[in-house]
């Protein structure tokens, strides 16, 4: 029942079906902080309505009273970038607030102030709740006690999964060094390394490398024995410092797969930035120091760019979309020009390691932000398991959040400084290329699009735990675990809502996507989900499973019949021996 | 045939267009084909060639490049420059046909007697059309008025007009429209009694009046109870409708017409939608094409504009008769290209019978080929005019794919029945799209002596049914409303890169679609034959024939296509799916960081490609 459940909404606007019921749907120790009469809300899209404002430690609820069909505007209060009282009030005492979403959208009301001057407005009561951490209060994710069937916490288990992967074995060893996250304060506890370095050697790499991040296995490659190695840039310095643990360890990673000589470093700047690093005791492995080595600079930019370009681009699609220059404006954001980079980078990764039989090595400047985006792209066109719903989950638990991608800093989860330059939608473009990955291969997938939106409506709703802190280790310290539900924890008790029913499990199988521009197309129910000409195209989704559930129908229908006929046919050829008794062989299934 | 002096050259190289692979094969020249064989051949119609160019010669030989009107662009290598001129000059010469006779539809045989040459041109019926309309009714008669093409050359023999429309006042009409192309019913929608009329400009000039053509458009108007009002909507911008004037033509004053209402709707003419499709192909057959370059490109070319100026008008038109429920008059300059364009869309959006494959068919034969939509001129088909060519079809059809975009469920046909038209549209395989009116496919005598492309599609049907398509969507939405926000029009790339193999993502949401109904046909085969089997148990208990219980389910055979990439389970094996690293969007990449990809297989041949001659 999707009602109870702690839904997004898909459109900006609700309809509600019987408006006499009060409708505002509150969460397990969810509470009503504030409410007032008399908002109006400027819909950009059907002009001002005017309603009810009910804020609570969750959301903000607007239920409009002057139109019919009643409906309302329900966010959660994490989905708020900023909120600001615009101008001065007006000769009536109106005041104006603009909202500014982290969802591609900018929400607008005008109410007037109390008259009053001792009661906080409305708009005081949400700025509060809206910004936890700014005012010293706590997330609602801590608060929110819902049980469901399944644990979420317990889907990503380390070591389950590099067993999966076939690990510890021969060449590859688990390492305790940073069991306590003393050798790296932001890396996960469970490290695997090449069996023949030390950890007194890992000890020494981690000085060379930003932030302690070493060179550390992120997956392997079942047949061939090539590695996706992950770490952070090296701190060669103007000065060309070298360290010679860190020559050894890539040295080793590389004879760790006997079917090639030879290692690829992918340094995922553009190699300007790289250079530029150098004064700032950063760099990248000269070819000198590390023989054998080739090292490939992937173009991409940094954090402060793709912010850059998702603002122009909300420019663009919100609310209004200017039609004779939809498409010189959508370029003018180059939005698409990095999902391609990213993609195209990735892409390359993942031909390396799966027709060169090579292993990589890819680090960006600190390597967790570029470098989760890059692998974790690889890893999904390289290995179908993380092309499953669990799988995934099992993905974003390993590359984003155990290794430290900053999702705190990234997002600004409940803080009200917007202008923070740590923010940057960087999760955001890599499930936008998995989106574009999976328009390429509609059935390769075992999630819909819902799934992806879910995922990343919840990033910033802080209703759940998962997206949480910035490293593992905080996530303990805070007791994240213990204290919050996981998002798997919903997900994965109504699956049925995530599938997608073209779905086909090819085990084994890798994809490698086109990057070409003629295939990268903006993922419009994401971006323009709010606006209400956008039309979504779920009806063939919905066709296709009619057709399977009429299959499945009709499958029964088969084994009632043969089962019927093999009766008879027994019952026949105890009267004449010798009948034919062979059933039709049933038909084959391949989903 | 005397004007082949090399019928086949060896050692010739083709050219992938996209990266820099290439394969060497034997190219076999015909009278009607040009061959390319290697592993697996292709093979391109005369007629389809739009341009041959031989470039300057290069170390590896001499390059001849060969642009087709289906959007094939092939590119070759010739050894020898003397075997590249002598087919560069035998294809100049087989490509300008000088008369209907050499066409390819005259001496094509599908190896079918009389009589079903006979049934494939009877298959549509406009008459009967009319009928399923509700025409002739009490408002509504058919007029005999044009029975010897003596009131309009361009129109067909049976048209239908207003019941108080008398003869005098059709003839005065006619001489008071550009070509005599007087107003005329094409679509009646019956709900509402409202019709779409056409028509080619007045010849108003800048005061002429003609009372035969007021009482024309009043005797439209009376015609229909609902509304008080006709609207008349002029297709063209106003300017040039302004222009027009100077030339004695122009557009309908409203102080002389009762009742009516005018409307300019600005849709382009003829030379600037050239222009805008040689725009779009540039941009998007550029290699190494940069995400700025195409954006901006494939906006500059206007293309996906004017496709959407024409839906927009068509959605009015459909709006206005639907929801008003008032008549429409639709005209442009001659009323044969715009005109045609927004009465054949306005009505698909109106009627679900013309989003069928049939109703579509009648669609075109209606909407485009009685009303004398210059085929012959606009698609190039003899000793052309240059200035007359343009792809004013080929936008009616993308504007019915953008439709299957928005509304999947809404057509029984998928996009490759457009693709398919549009082919034979340029390929004069068949009779129906040659020469410029039915008077002159009369002339030609096409039904004695040519086949009809309608009974060749149908009897490939299965190759164009859209598995997603729902009768009851179309039951429940009779009216389709589009939207026509900008980011829902997008560039037909099965259409433009039909034969770009490259370009083309491998898993198709409508493949599975289609591969599972087959499998749900086969379960109900199945189903049936054993039903069939338990009745044979009740009626006898003799052993049930299993021959024929097989043969039931072997008739249940589905389309090819969608058998040949059903998706197989492989065991333990890795397997590859995408771009390899030499092809596609990569090849892209890699070829602007300058690396080279080695040479490897590649087909011209995909989609559709294979289902011609």
């Amino acid at each position: 029942d999707r009602s109870s459940g702690p839904r997004v909404s898909d459109t900006e606007l609700r309809v509600y079906k019987d408006p006499s019921k009060d409708e505002l749907p509150l969460l397990p120790e969810e509470l009503v902080q504030d409410s007032a009469k008399d908002v109006t809300y400027i819909c950009p899209f059907i002009g001002p309505v005017r309603g009810s404002l009910t804020v609570t430690n969750y959301r903000l609820f607007f239920r409009c009273t002057d139109r019919e069909p009643v409906f309302g505007l329900d966010l959660p209060l994490g989905g708020l970038s900023r909120v600001e009282k615009i101008g001065a009030a007006s000769s009536r005492g109106d005041v104006s607030y603009g909202v500014v979403c982290k969802d591609m959208r900018n929400l607008r009301f005008v109410h007037k102030e109390p008259e009053n001057s001792l009661k906080k407005s409305v708009f005081e009561v949400l700025m509060k709740f809206a910004f936890p951490v700014s005012n010293n209060m706590s997330l609602f994710a801590f608060e929110y006690k819902q049980v469901f069937p399944e644990n979420g916490w317990k889907v990503y288990d380390p070591l389950a999964e590099y067993k999966r992967q076939g690990l510890p074995n021969e060449s590859w060893r688990i390492s305790k060094v940073n069991d306590h996250y003393e050798l790296c304060d932001s890396y996960p506890a469970t490290l695997f390394v090449p069996v023949t370095i030390t950890d007194e050697e890992l000890r020494r790499v981690s000085s060379f490398r930003a932030k302690g991040r070493i060179p550390v296995l992120s997956w392997i490659h079942p047949e061939s024995q090539a590695a996706v190695v992950r770490a952070s840039q090296t701190m060669v310095g103007q000065n060309g410092r070298r360290c010679k643990e860190d020559e050894k360890l890539l040295q080793a990673i590389m004879d760790a797969n006997a079917q090639s000589h030879k290692l690829f470093i992918f340094d995922a700047r553009p190699s300007v930035n790289a250079a530029a690093n150098k004064m700032k005791g950063g760099g990248f492995e000269s070819e000198d120091a590390y023989q054998n080595a080739e090292l490939v600079f992937l173009d991409i930019h940094n954090i402060h760019v793709m912010r850059e370009s998702l603002r122009k681009l909300k420019d663009v699609v919100y609310p209004n979309i200017e039609e004779s220059h939809w498409l010189s404006n959508l370029e003018s954001t180059h939005w698409l020009e990095h999902i391609k980079l990213i993609l195209a980078g990735a892409l390359r990764i993942a031909d390396k390691v799966e027709s060169g039989k090579t292993s990589v090595v890819v680090h960006c400047s600190d390597g967790w932000d570029r470098t989760p985006q890059l692998t974790s792209l690889a890893l999904i066109m390289l290995d179908s398991h993380y092309r499953t719903i669990r799988g995934f989950q099992i993905l974003l638990e390993k590359e984003w959040l155990s290794f430290g991608h900053r999702f705190q800093q990234r997002v600004g989860h409940g803080d009200k400084n917007h202008t923070d330059a740590d923010r940057s939608p960087i999760f955001l473009q890599f499930i936008d290329c998995v989106w574009q990955m999976t328009r390429q291969f509609p059935a390769a997938f075992e999630f819909n699009e819902y799934f992806l939106i879910t995922i990343l409506d919840h990033l910033y709703s802080c209703l759940f735990g998962t997206f949480l802190c910035n490293s593992e280790q905080q996530r303990l310290k805070e007791e994240v675990p213990k204290r919050t539900v996981s998002l798997w924890s919903f997900v994965n008790s109504q699956l049925e809502e995530f599938v997608n029913p073209l779905y086909v499990h090819y085990p084994s199988h890798v994809l490698f996507p086109t990057v070409g521009i003629r295939h990268l197309q903006l993922w419009v129910s994401y971006y323009i989900r709010w606006n209400p000409r956008m039309r979504p195209q779920e009806p063939v989704h919905q066709r296709y499973k009619e057709l399977l559930a009429k299959r499945a129908e009709l499958q029964k229908r088969v084994e009632e019949l043969q089962r019927e006929a093999a009766n008879r046919m027994a019952s026949s050829s105890s009267e004449r021996a010798g009948s034919p008794t062979r059933s039709i062989t049933p038909v084959q299934t391949f989903v | 045939m005397e004007h082949i002096r090399t019928p086949k050259v060896e050692q010739v190289k083709l050219l992938d267009r996209f990266s820099n692979k290439s394969v060497t094969g034997t190219l076999h020249l015909t009278a009607t084909h040009l061959i390319f064989v290697e592993s697996n051949s292709t093979s391109i119609l005369h007629h389809h060639i739009a341009s041959v160019e031989k470039l300057s010669l290069k170390t590896n030989g001499c390059p001849l490049l060969i642009q087709c009107r289906n959007f094939r662009l092939v590119h070759f290598v010739i050894p020898r420059e003397r075997d590249c001129h002598d087919i560069y000059s035998s294809l100049l010469r087989l490509l300008r046909p000088v008369s209907y006779d050499e066409l390819y539809a005259f001496s094509y045989n599908p190896k079918q007697n009389d009589q079903q040459r006979e049934e494939g041109w009877q298959l549509i019926d406009l008459a009967a059309e009319f009928e399923r309309m509700g025409v002739p009714c009490d408002q509504w008669q058919l007029t005999d008025v044009n029975r010897e093409y003596k009131v309009c050359k361009t129109y067909p023999r049976d048209l239908y007009v207003p019941i108080m429309a008398s003869k005098p006042i059709i003839v005065g009409s006619s001489k008071f429209r550009s070509k005599g192309r007087f107003p005329v019913l094409t679509y009646f929608y019956q709900e509402k009694k409202a019709a779409v009329c056409r028509c080619s400009q007045p010849l108003s000039g800048f005061s002429a009046r003609c009372l035969e053509d007021e009482h024309m458009l009043q005797a439209i108007s009376k015609a229909n109870h609902n509304s008080r009002y006709i609207y008349v909507m002029d297709t063209r911008p106003k300017l040039n409708a302004l222009a027009n004037r100077a030339a004695g033509k122009g557009y309908e004053n409203e102080d002389n017409y009762s009742n009516i209402r005018f409307q300019f709707v600005g849709i382009e003419n003829i030379h600037v939608m050239r222009g805008s499709l040689q725009k779009l192909l540039e941009v998007v057959g550029t290699r190494s094409l940069s995400m700025t370059d195409y954006l901006v490109g494939l906006e500059n070319s206007g293309w996906l504009r004017h496709i959407k100026a024409i839906m927009d008008a068509a959605i009015f038109l459909a709006k206005t008769v639907t929801v008003e429920g008032a008549s429409v008059l639709v005209h442009c300059s001659d009323g044969w290209d715009r005109t045609a364009q927004v009465c054949a869309l306005g009505s698909l959006l109106m009627d679900p019978y013309y989003r069928t494959i049939k109703g579509f068919m009648v669609l075109i034969e209606k909407d485009w080929i009685s009303f004398g939509h210059k085929f012959a001129d606009r698609c190039d088909q003899l000793d052309p005019d240059p200035k007359e060519v343009s792809p004013i079809f080929t936008q009616f059809l993308e504007c019915v794919w953008q439709l299957t975009e928005q509304f999947p469920q809404a057509f029984e046909f998928s996009e490759w029945f457009l693709i398919q038209i549009h082919e034979h549209v340029h390929s004069c395989q068949f009779g129906n799209f040659l020469g410029n009116s039915q008077r002159q496919r009369e002339d030609l005598q096409l039904k004695e002596r040519t086949y009809s492309l309608w009974a060749h599609l149908l009897s490939e049907k299965q190759n164009y049914l859209n598995p997603v398509y729902s009768p009851s969507f179309a039951e429940s939405h009779p009216v389709l409303e589009p939207s026509t926000q900008a980011y829902h029009f997008k560039f037909w790339r099965n259409m433009y890169h039909q034969y770009d193999r490259s370009m083309h993502p491998r898993q198709s949401i409508l493949k599975h679609v289609l591969t599972l109904k087959d499998s749900n046909r086969e379960l109900e085969g199945t189903v049936q034959a054993l039903k069939t089997k338990l009745q044979k148990f009740s009626v006898s208990t003799s052993p049930l024939n299993r021959k024929e219980v097989q043969q039931e389910e072997d008739e249940e055979v589905f389309g090819e296509e969608a058998m040949e990439d059903a998706p197989a389970i492989t065991g333990g094996e890795r397997t590859v799916e995408g771009s390899s690293a030499t092809e596609n969007g990569y090849g892209e990449l890699m070829g602007s960081f300058g690396s080279k990809n080695e040479p490897g297989a590649v087909t011209l041949e995909f989609g559709v490609a294979r289902m011609t001659c």
